[in-house]
């Protein structure tokens, strides 16, 4: 970054964002020109007043007839800056405010269209901190801007009135003006870097804010509150410590800025007298300089405010950018989905995937009919989750292909392969809003679909239970309610959508015994018309499952139905068995 | 609380938490406005080198302009150096002040329950800590100044104003006082829209939030469109309410211009009445017009800043009816510390509510004796994770008494409490930090090779290994880039390695595969012989090995003893078990 650099990516900047609103900015603009047209008519009132009313009435003892029309004058011209101050400011606003929406918006757009990939990088709070507090930096500029755009004006005005008064003053008035606007310049550039390490500490503080009250309970139950505010302090004060650093240094530049008028007025007062002295000029003509530049005083550090706030904005800006251009965006195909299909074959051949650098499933094929429910069984941390993911495509496998119904899963439009599949993570997400939209996800669907969605998933009972039913609002994440009531809820939005292929992460895990046993028999007699994975570790679930697959040092190691796997496979014949072998031994413990 | 939350207010209690922003407050305003007063002197030479030479009937008098114009620059040199190291000490005090409250603020919310915490969208509390604060430093840095060096400069100016011609002077000063009250009037309102202003900003940040986190969700349902919708609402609805704030303060504003106008207007016209009466000289009411400019510049600084005060005040506000919630669960005030060894836990006719709520655990009474292994089972929702927050002090019960190691919860110092007992939640929530560091938050003084030790004490010493990078592996943000069952493994190390004498395992193990889930309730039974265990599972087969069940059936224990007594019982325990072992049976 050179100085110069400040400048033109600052106006590369701004024009991105005059672009967005130009209406607002043309009002504002006008606005500042009214105001400093304003400016300028009363100093040329003030000093035809001088001349014409003041002087000749108080020294030449004239009869004061011109009194009103003066009064009137002034007045007049007041109201008219004040309709000019409203216009800029307020489409000033617009301008702003407006911009911060658009960007805001635009960037969930973007980060909605990037792979997952992208995102498992990135910490909400940052993300947070980006939409937050970069963008508010980001376009800090846009406040003062259509004034100083105004100020401009009005300094090439009273530059020129200068300088037609007289030459000489013209000079000093442009020398003066570069001076101030080279200094200006400077201190935007040398404050640009402080800038962006406040932004990045902002971005900390938020991020640490957010894990902490993300993880409230795990630092609770662990004691650790005063260890995070630890941190959360020492960030704050890392963040204290840059905002003194880079306020310091501006000052440095405000107080030059702040003196440099009064300077240039005194220095116009020695040259203007020196004119004066040498005839050049009327004393009423050093008069309306002076006056012309005592106005000038504030609207000339607002130029200061501009390229100060320009700084600001550009390094906020930066890490607003560095979310825009995150390209990994997902592609999508031209295809639509067919939703009467009734339930669709998987074909997965020969895929690789890996996270980051560790692959963590090689050479996988998989081939499974339509109608099938296939239970996916293995160790913790075997891929089973991974191998979900890739089934409704939220990661793209590295290579090889996965289709559903002879379909690439990479040819679907945007948006249309979750109407073929539906997904249950995990950890089931809950929005924060009615148990309603938590399972229709604001799309329509029949009272009627709802209750038999509930039914199936086991979650009619608790929901009865609850204050307003359906209607009865989850709290973020939906803690207000049990793991299992989440995680059955989870499952009624999977399955009001009757998907072609449901796949399902271990979606019963916090569901007890007997809930889940009904659930699984309301599923096998629901006969929907699905293709099911379902990843588990309890036979139960298991048995249900028409063919069962064994995952394990990162590949299939095994494929078959429950028995057959029970005898071919000693690693899956282990993890069957678990319980059961402890409850043997516990029993002849005890015994 | 029914605490009057004015401006006022306010600002006494920003001083009272963060003692910062008072240190040295005097000295910094003394300087400030000695540096305006200083800097004052210029425009009043200013004049007189134009009323007594530029104007001057005899004609000019070079050295005279010479002189006068020193006297000016040295005077502005020697205010702006002293005005600078003002702004210098108040901004280093705001700063500091501001940071200060920033972290009080951020720790009184994490002291607060967890109830309370989660009680609200995770993006809107942040903004408490973020966009709340930065407001108010936005104030101090530019309005604070502005506001104190202006209006210590209307001061002056009025001084000198009145010095100069006091009757004029006398005018303007109606006037300025006409108009500032007008002024305060419209504060209020103003205050009302920015408190609006402030709720708008929180809401659309918890909702951008809640977005951003659900992007996988989002996804996998195909539902894009609408999470843009909703957020693009919030968006909207902020701009709309900010919009129409800054209209309504620009309106403000502009009549500060106004009001400029009719001054000078007045004072013209009063003047040359006065003039013509009292033989005032052309020059003497120049120089006041110049003098009123003074005057009215910083007034209207004063009023911008005003606005800017309104909207610091609302992020202020926020703040401050944060500090001001109550921590419910509190700190003893007569503390007593357990005894060492294994703990006990008795629950005397315990119930519970969340606020606002039906009852979810109704007279609960029951003894978990020292070094027993006490297992709680029963159906989603009938109240095992409550009991056990209950039983770790996450929470505190609305009826009955809880006693940990013979002592009453409550008079159990936390930081005491926490020490001798670990809970793990159903979430095995990790920090987005290495696998080392996140066991740490369990025993914050353990180094490498004691964490590593746990991980083989439990069973899990092959799994770490055959991470590439070992302990030093990073998780990701909420444990993300660990397989949820590793994450749990994660979670039971970080609860051990703390030698909790109470350890409460709330299905601290529902995503391990079985093998590992045997092989770590082993470890686990083997190596806590002689303290207290509860667990709370679905999977029977910690009952089996239990000393004690307890079965939750709508808020009530309703069967209680050992697996096999319970099992004769044919009762809510023999249904579950017989699920179980028919779910679990491999053939
Ligand atoms: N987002 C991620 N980034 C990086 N690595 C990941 C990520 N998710 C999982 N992994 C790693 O990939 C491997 C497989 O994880 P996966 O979640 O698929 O396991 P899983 O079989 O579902 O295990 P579990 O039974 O515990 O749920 C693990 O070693 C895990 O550490
Ligand atoms: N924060 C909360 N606010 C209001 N109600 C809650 C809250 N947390 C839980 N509940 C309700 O209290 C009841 C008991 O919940 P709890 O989490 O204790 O059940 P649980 O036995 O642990 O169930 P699970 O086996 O599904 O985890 C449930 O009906 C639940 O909806
Ligand atoms: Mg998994
Ligand atoms: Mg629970």
């Amino acid at each position: 970054m050179t100085p110069w650099t400040v400048v033109r990516d600052g106006s590369r900047l701004i024009w991105r964002f005059v672009k967005m609103h130009p209406v607002a900015f043309s009002i504002a603009v006008f606005g500042a020109a009214m105001f400093a047209a304003a400016i300028l008519a009363s100093a040329l009132v003030i000093g035809w007043i001088t001349d014409n009313v003041i002087i000749p009435i108080l020294d030449q003892g004239q009869e004061p007839d011109l009194l009103p029309i003066a009064a009137a004058a002034i007045i007049g011209v007041a109201a008219f800056k004040a309709v000019g101050i409203v216009l800029r400011r307020t489409a000033a606003g617009w301008l702003q405010s407006g911009t911060r929406r658009d960007v805001r918006n635009e960037l969930l757009a973007h980060q909605l269209s990037l792979k997952m990939s992208w995102y498992n990088k990135q910490t909400i709070g940052d993300l947070l901190a980006v939409a937050d507090s970069d963008v508010n930096q980001g376009t800090g500029v846009l406040g003062p801007l259509p004034y100083a755009t105004g100020v401009t004006m009005l300094l090439i005005g009273t530059v020129s009135m200068i300088s037609l008064i007289d030459p000489w003053l013209g000079v000093s008035a442009v020398v003066g003006l570069v001076a101030v606007i080279a200094i200006d310049v400077h201190g935007s550039w040398v404050t640009y870097g402080m800038w962006e390490e406040v932004q990045e500490g902002r971005g900390r503080v938020s991020s640490i804010a957010h894990e902490s009250f993300d993880g409230a309970l795990t630092v609770k139950s662990l004691g650790r509150e005063h260890y995070v505010s630890g941190r959360f302090r020492e960030a704050s004060e890392a963040l204290r410590d840059r905002l003194i650093e880079v306020n310091s240094t501006w000052t440095k530049y405000q107080v030059i800025i702040r003196a440099l008028p009064q300077l240039l007025i005194v220095l116009l007062l020695v040259v203007g007298a020196a004119r004066i002295d040498a005839g050049a000029i009327t004393a009423g003509n050093v008069v309306t300089v002076a006056y012309l530049l005592s106005l000038l005083a504030f609207p000339i550090q607002l130029i200061g405010f501009v390229l100060w706030d320009l700084a600001g904005s550009l390094a906020g800006w930066k890490r607003v950018q560095a979310v825009f251009d995150a390209d990994a965006h997902i592609e999508y195909g031209e295809r639509a989905a067919t939703t009467d299909g009734g339930a669709a074959a998987i074909l997965g051949s020969a895929v690789d995937f890996a996270y980051d650098t560790e692959p963590v499933l090689t050479g996988l094929d998989l081939d499974i009919a339509a109608g099938t429910t296939l239970a996916v069984v293995g160790p913790t941390g075997s891929g089973k989750s991974t191998l979900s993911l890739l089934l409704a495509r939220l990661w793209d496998p590295d290579s090889g292909q996965i289709h559903l119904d002879g379909r690439d899963l990479r040819t679907f439009a945007g948006s249309e392969l979750p109407k073929e599949v539906s997904y249950v993570a995990q950890d089931a997400f809950l929005f924060d809003t009615t148990v309603r939209g938590n399972i229709t996800l604001d799309a329509v669907f029949s009272d009627a679909d709802i209750a038999t969605a509930t039914r199936l998933a086991g979650a009619t009972s608790f929901i009865d239970e609850l204050p307003d039913g359906l209607d009865t609002e989850l709290g973020e994440r939906g803690t207000t309610l049990s793991g299992g009531q989440r995680q059955r809820l989870a499952l009624a939005r999977a399955l009001i959508r009757k998907p072609r292929l449901m796949v399902l992460d271990d979606a019963t895990s916090a569901v007890d015994p007997s809930v889940e046993a009904e659930i699984l028999m309301a599923l096998k007699s629901a006969d929907l018309p699905s293709t099911i994975v379902v990843v588990a570790y309890r036979p139960s679930s298991i048995k249900l499952a028409d063919e069962v697959v064994f995952l394990d040092e990162k590949r299939i190691l095994g494929h078959g139905s429950h028995i057959e796997l029970l005898e071919a496979s000693p690693g899956y014949a282990q993890l069957m068995q678990a319980y059961e072998k402890e409850a043997r031994r516990l029993r002849e413990e005890a015994s | 609380m029914s605490t009057d939350y004015t401006t006022g207010t306010i600002i006494r209690r920003a001083f009272m938490e963060a003692p910062v922003l008072r240190h040295g407050l005097r000295l910094t305003l003394f300087m400030a406005m000695a540096g305006q007063a200083i800097t004052v002197v210029t425009p009043i030479v200013i004049q007189q080198i134009i009323d007594e030479e530029i104007l001057a009937p005899t004609g000019i008098d070079m050295s005279g302009v010479l002189q006068k114009a020193a006297v000016a620059l040295v005077a502005l040199v020697i205010g702006v150096v002293v005005g600078r190291v003002a702004l210098l000490r108040l901004v280093k005090t705001s700063s500091s002040g501001l940071s200060d409250l920033r972290s009080k603020t951020f720790g009184h919310i994490m002291r607060q329950s967890v109830l309370h915490v989660q009680a609200e969208r995770r993006g809107t509390l942040v903004s408490r800590v973020t966009s709340d604060i930065s407001t108010l430093q936005e104030f101090m840095e530019w309005g604070g100044i502005g506001l104190i060096v202006g209006l210590s400069q209307v001061v002056l100016a009025t001084a000198v104003m009145v010095i100069y011609e006091w009757r004029m002077a006398l005018i303007a000063l109606g006037g300025v006082v006409i108009y500032l009250m007008m002024m305060r009037w419209f504060q209020r309102i103003l205050a009302a829209k920015y408190d609006e202003v402030r709720h708008e900003v929180g809401v659309s940040l918890g909702v951008m939030s809640e977005s951003i986190s659900a992007i996988p969700v989002v996804r996998a349902y195909g539902t894009e469109d609408t999470t843009k919708a909703r957020v693009a609402s919030a968006m909207e609805k902020r701009f709309r309410v900010e919009f129409t704030t800054g209209r309504f303060g620009n309106i403000l504003y502009s009549t500060a211009e106004i009001f400029a106008g009719i001054l000078t207007a007045t004072l013209i016209v009063a003047g040359v009445l006065i003039g013509i009466d009292q033989g005032m000289s052309a020059g003497t009411l120049v120089a006041f017009l110049f003098l009123t400019n003074l005057l009215i510049e910083p007034l209207q600084i004063v009023v911008e800043t005003l606005e800017f005060a309104q909207s610091a005040a609302s992020g202020l506000r926020r703040v401050i009816r944060v500090l001001d919630d109550e921590v419910e669960i509190e700190e003893p005030s007569d503390p007593e510390e357990l005894r060492p060894g294994g703990l006990s836990v008795r629950f005397d006719h315990v119930g519970y509510a969340y606020p606002g709520g039906p009852d979810v655990l109704t007279d609960i009474s029951l003894e978990v004796a020292v070094g027993s292994r006490v297992a709680v089972v029963g159906e989603t929702g009938s109240g095992k994770t409550t009991f056990a927050k209950l039983a770790v002090r996450l929470l505190d019960p609305s009826e009955g008494a809880i006693h940990i190691g013979g002592v009453q919860a409550p008079k159990i110092p936390l930081a005491h409490l926490r020490d001798r007992v670990a809970f793990v939640p159903q979430e095995g929530f990790l920090f987005d930090d290495t696998i080392a560091n996140n066991v740490r938050y369990g025993r914050t003084e353990s180094d490498d090779a004691e964490i590593w030790t746990a991980f083989h004490e439990l069973g899990l010493g092959e799994w770490v290994d055959g991470l590439t990078d070992g302990l030093e592996t990073r998780v990701g943000e909420r444990g993300g880039s660990l397989s949820a069952g590793e994450r749990q493994l994660v979670a039971i190390v970080r609860a051990w390695i703390g030698s909790p004498d109470l350890l409460v395992l709330d299905e601290a193990t529902s995503a391990v595969d079985p093998v590992l889930d045997v092989a770590l309730r082993h470890a686990i039974a083997r190596l806590t012989e002689g303290r207290t265990s509860v667990t709370i599972a679905h999977r029977l087969s910690t009952a089996e090995g239990a000393d004690e069940v307890f079965v939750f059936d709508g808020g009530r224990i309703v069967e209680r003893g050992r697996h096999r007594d319970l099992l004769k019982l044919n009762g809510t325990y023999a249904g579950l078990y017989a699920d179980w072992a028919s779910g679990t049976n491999s053939v």
